[in-house]
């Protein structure tokens, strides 16, 4: 059994050869010589959580200037294009992003355009103007008009009261974006978008020393900027339950339940995301199992971890069935919270979150745009090969830790309560 | 202070579409052909089973759906917690689909579960119970979701289009009530069920490092099934009635944005233009730097995003073109999109854009045939709708040869404005 599992661990190894440029970029490089083509991804250790609490939504609204061309490229999309490539970015409370994937013979093209854009933008009003139009919509496309779509919007500022988690990454309101402006976008831009502040990580059919040299030539003379070192308050611990009761055009009531619990390098987030594997991570899990179909009282009920590196929430997310008293519906799922505390987790159960784990891996890193990414968000936690320690984090999880840290999380007084319910007609 | 200048540009190397041949399937002891794409390291296999058992074939509306979704219910030999119970403790997924015009199950497994997996597979599809609290509970469940649904202003519109192209009656066209779900029993989904799935008009693909792995063990638990040989079952021919191009509003009183569809009754897969068109459709709508993202997202701000496709069921084709704006802009957007596809009929795309286009679609060909998985859905298209095995290769072909003046004969020919229908879903 124990020459079965440390085989098994080989398989999950994510080798990587790492440098850091005199300017402070760090550079990392995986070599997968199975496919024809290469990704560039590039983290900028910059998010939502780094935004005024006037002028929330800021950290996205800049990513999309960051594909508004500069000087030299007036078309970012151009370049990708020709060379066969696709490219996106996302941001969100913690982190911006940005990746392009291409064939592996056009690398240096996708190095020369990240280059860039760290190098100088071309802030316009003109610019700015529009993608604060374009962004508005995206808040409503993706959050007003989409039944249901509010929910996080409602809950970030329930559960937080200090910590900038108390947005989401879209804004707090649509009137923040409106009023960005582009000495703002400067001052972002200069204070963020510096090599010191990014992680480069390439993923694909590449020799490491060919991408070192590179990015020498490509990064090296930008100057290197001023690290993040950030002061964000730090969210007091809670001490009672918060409930918010809101009305909309929807059909079905839905029930939101979120609890504070530690951060993204803590214990508590690989103990906490098994847990929530077990309980709701496929069909034959407890939620679906039973609050589901044995007592009927929910349509879908899910839980899961928001994440974040600074300490984050677990959220449980349920669609109450037609005629089922909301109070109701949260009563059960208290007792099944309850009852992790005093009942150990049976072995089969911690085995089938393990086995999902393993295969959950597998296929998550067969694509090279996600290794690309996950080792660059380790880097930024602190080490890339970080991502190489995951394995034993959630292979040691103990039944105990599980209950002791239920029990922990679970208490009426760190949760924050949404009962979202139709309105009456 | 930053130094903006910049050295010269990397040369690029024009991308190519790399080898986009599709393999032989080797056939099992029944005749179910097996297709394989094999390539990568890691130990895990994708194993699908399509079956043509879409909406196309329903007697009773929502049947098609209902028994795809009732597979892991129970089966003969077990109930549904415990099938639940014996997929999640092998870290398999199993996830069935059902569209249109055919029907699926998925199974991803780690090799060394393989052998368990098909097992509950083979019971699955071939076995199932359909037991009544289960029906419904998931009637309940479905019904739920779509009340959900008829607060999207994209869902209400896309069914506005396909009733226009297709009518009403037919399979592609129906419109859905909630009377279609309380009235669906047990009863349709079994005879659905006898009548459709028979292993011996399914085929399966194979994804994964090691492939030819799998074909022992579907042998084992697939070959003896059913009686008598397989065989290709007809492509069904519905049939149509499209109805007058025209304007058509859906009015959804609570939204905040409406979403604008423009739709043109458009061609078959088989079709000799199918491939120039999808080539036209790329340039008016298909990537960030498209005619319609650049104009109506990038200059006018109306939009997060807008796209535009061209597709087939098994006897018809459509285009069209879609996007989410707010009420105020819902006409401008209109009128831009008229606009766009004025020019692209009456000036044409210049050398320049076709390269770039050109050179896009090669590197979305390349990705396409780099792993395995995408491989396998690439087949199920070809296989689907009989295109031909060499699809993909003819496609490439048309890339690389394509000329401005046939991109501008496709938009004369397919994008008429007095052929289309203007669809708006959204307040009044």
């Amino acid at each position: 059994m124990f020459i079965l599992v440390s085989l098994t661990y080989f398989a999950y190894m994510i080798g990587f050869e790492r440098q850091i440029l005199d300017n402070g970029l760090r550079v990392i490089v995986h070599r997968d010589e199975g496919t024809p083509m290469v990704t560039t991804n590039i983290l900028y250790d910059a998010g939502s959580r780094d935004e005024e609490p006037d002028s929330t939504g800021f950290a996205h609204l800049f990513e999309h200037l960051m594909f508004e061309g500069t000087q030299n490229i007036p078309l970012f999309d151009v370049p990708v294009m020709m060379a066969g490539g696709e490219n996106n970015a996302f941001t969100n409370n913690d982190l911006t992003n940005y990746y392009i994937t291409l064939p592996a013979t056009n690398l240096e093209t996708a190095l020369w355009l990240e280059s860039d854009r760290m190098r100088g933008l071309d802030l316009a009003e003109e610019r700015l103007a529009n993608q604060k139009s374009v962004v508005t919509e995206e808040f409503r496309q993706r959050y007003l008009n989409q039944p249901y779509g509010d929910l996080l919007l409602l809950l970030r500022p329930l559960a937080y009261r200090v910590h900038p988690y108390r947005w989401p990454a879209i804004g707090m309101d649509i009137s923040h974006i409106e009023k960005a402006d582009s000495i703002s976008a400067k001052k972002f831009y200069d204070r963020f978008y510096t090599p010191s502040n990014a992680v480069l990580s390439v993923a694909g059919n590449v020799d490491p020393d060919r991408v070192f040299s590179l990015a020498e030539k490509w990064f090296g003379d930008i100057p290197s900027g001023v690290k993040t070192e950030r002061k964000l308050p730090v969210e007091p611990e809670q001490a009672e339950r918060r409930e918010l009761t809101v009305h909309r055009p929807v059909h079905a009531p839905h029930l939101l339940m979120a609890f504070h619990m530690g951060s993204r390098e803590s214990r508590d987030f690989y103990i906490l995301d098994l847990l929530t594997d077990i309980l709701a991570g496929c069909d034959s899990a407890r939620f679906p199992a039973i609050l589901v179909r044995k007592k009927e009282l929910f349509s879908e009920a899910d839980i899961y971890l928001s994440g974040e590196a600074d300490p984050g929430l677990v959220i449980f997310s349920g669609r109450i069935r037609d005629g089922i008293d909301v109070r109701k519906a949260e009563e059960a799922v208290r007792s099944e919270l309850d009852r992790l505390a005093s009942e150990r987790v049976i072995a089969a159960e911690l085995d089938k979150a393990r086995n999902r784990y393993e295969s959950h891996r597998l296929m998550q890193y067969i694509s090279v745009s996600n290794k690309a990414f996950s080792l660059a968000y380790h880097e930024v936690l602190g080490d890339a090969d970080g991502i190489n320690r995951e394995h034993e984090q959630y292979m040691s999880v103990t039944a105990e830790e599980i209950a002791s840290a239920a029990g922990l999380t679970f208490r009426p007084g760190n949760s924050s309560v949404i009962h979202y319910l139709p309105e009456k007609i | 202070m930053r130094n903006k200048e910049i050295k010269g540009a990397p040369e690029i190397i024009t991308p190519s579409a790399g080898d986009t041949s599709l393999p032989e399937p080797v056939m099992l002891g029944n005749g179910v052909p097996v297709y394989m794409a094999g390539n990568g390291t890691v130990d895990l296999l994708r194993i699908e089973f399509v079956i043509p058992a879409g909406q196309v074939l329903e007697e009773v509306h929502l049947a098609a759906s209902a028994t795809s979704a009732m597979l892991t219910e129970g089966t003969l030999h077990h109930d549904a917690a415990t099938i639940n119970d014996l997929i999640d403790s092998t870290g398999a997924a199993l996830t069935h689909s059902s569209d249109k015009d055919t029907a699926g199950l998925v199974t991803v497994t780690l090799t060394r579960k393989l052998d368990d997996v098909m097992a509950l597979a083979s019971e699955v599809l071939f076995s199932p119970s359909f037991p009544e609290n289960e029906f419904r509970m998931l009637t309940d469940r479905r019904l739920q979701a779509f009340q959900t649904s008829r607060r999207r202003t994209s869902v209400i519109a896309r069914e506005a289009f396909y009733e226009a192209l297709c009518g009403s009656r037919s399979p592609y066209g129906r419109i859905t009530t909630e009377d279609d779900y309380r009235r669906l029993t047990t009863g349709d989904v079994r005879e659905f069920h006898r009548k459709h799935y028979r292993p011996v008009n399914m085929y399966v693909t194979v994804a994964g490092s090691e492939p030819w792995k799998a074909l022992p063990v579907l042998e084992k638990y697939f070959s003896g099934k059913g009686t008598g040989q397989w065989q290709k079952p007809p492509l069904p021919s519905p049939v149509l009635e499209t109805s007058e191009p025209g304007k058509i509003f859906r009015d959804l009183p609570t939204s905040v944005q409406s979403t604008v569809r423009v739709g043109w009754k458009g061609i078959t897969r088989n079709h000799p233009d199918y491939q120039a068109l999808q080539v036209a459709t790329m340039i008016l709508g298909g990537y960030f730097g498209s005619r319609l993202m650049r104009t109506i997202r990038e200059e006018k701000g109306y939009t997060y995003g807008i796209g535009a496709v061209a597709g087939a069921f098994h006897n018809i084709g459509y285009i069209t073109i879609m996007t989410d704006v707010a009420n105020a802009y819902r006409d401008e957007t209109l009128s831009e999109i008229r606009k766009e596809i004025e020019k692209l009929r009456t000036e044409g795309v210049s050398e320049e854009e076709m390269t770039l286009v050109r050179n896009h679609m090669m590197g979305e060909l390349a990705r396409i045939f780099d792993g395995p998985f995408s491989v396998a859905d690439a087949i199920r298209g070809i296989i689907d709708y009989e295109t031909g095995a060499d699809y993909y290769t003819r496609l490439a072909e048309t890339v690389k040869t394509i000329t401005p003046a046939r991109i501008m004969d496709i938009f004369n020919r397919y994008f008429n404005p007095g052929e289309a229908w203007e669809i708006i879903a959204g307040s009044r």
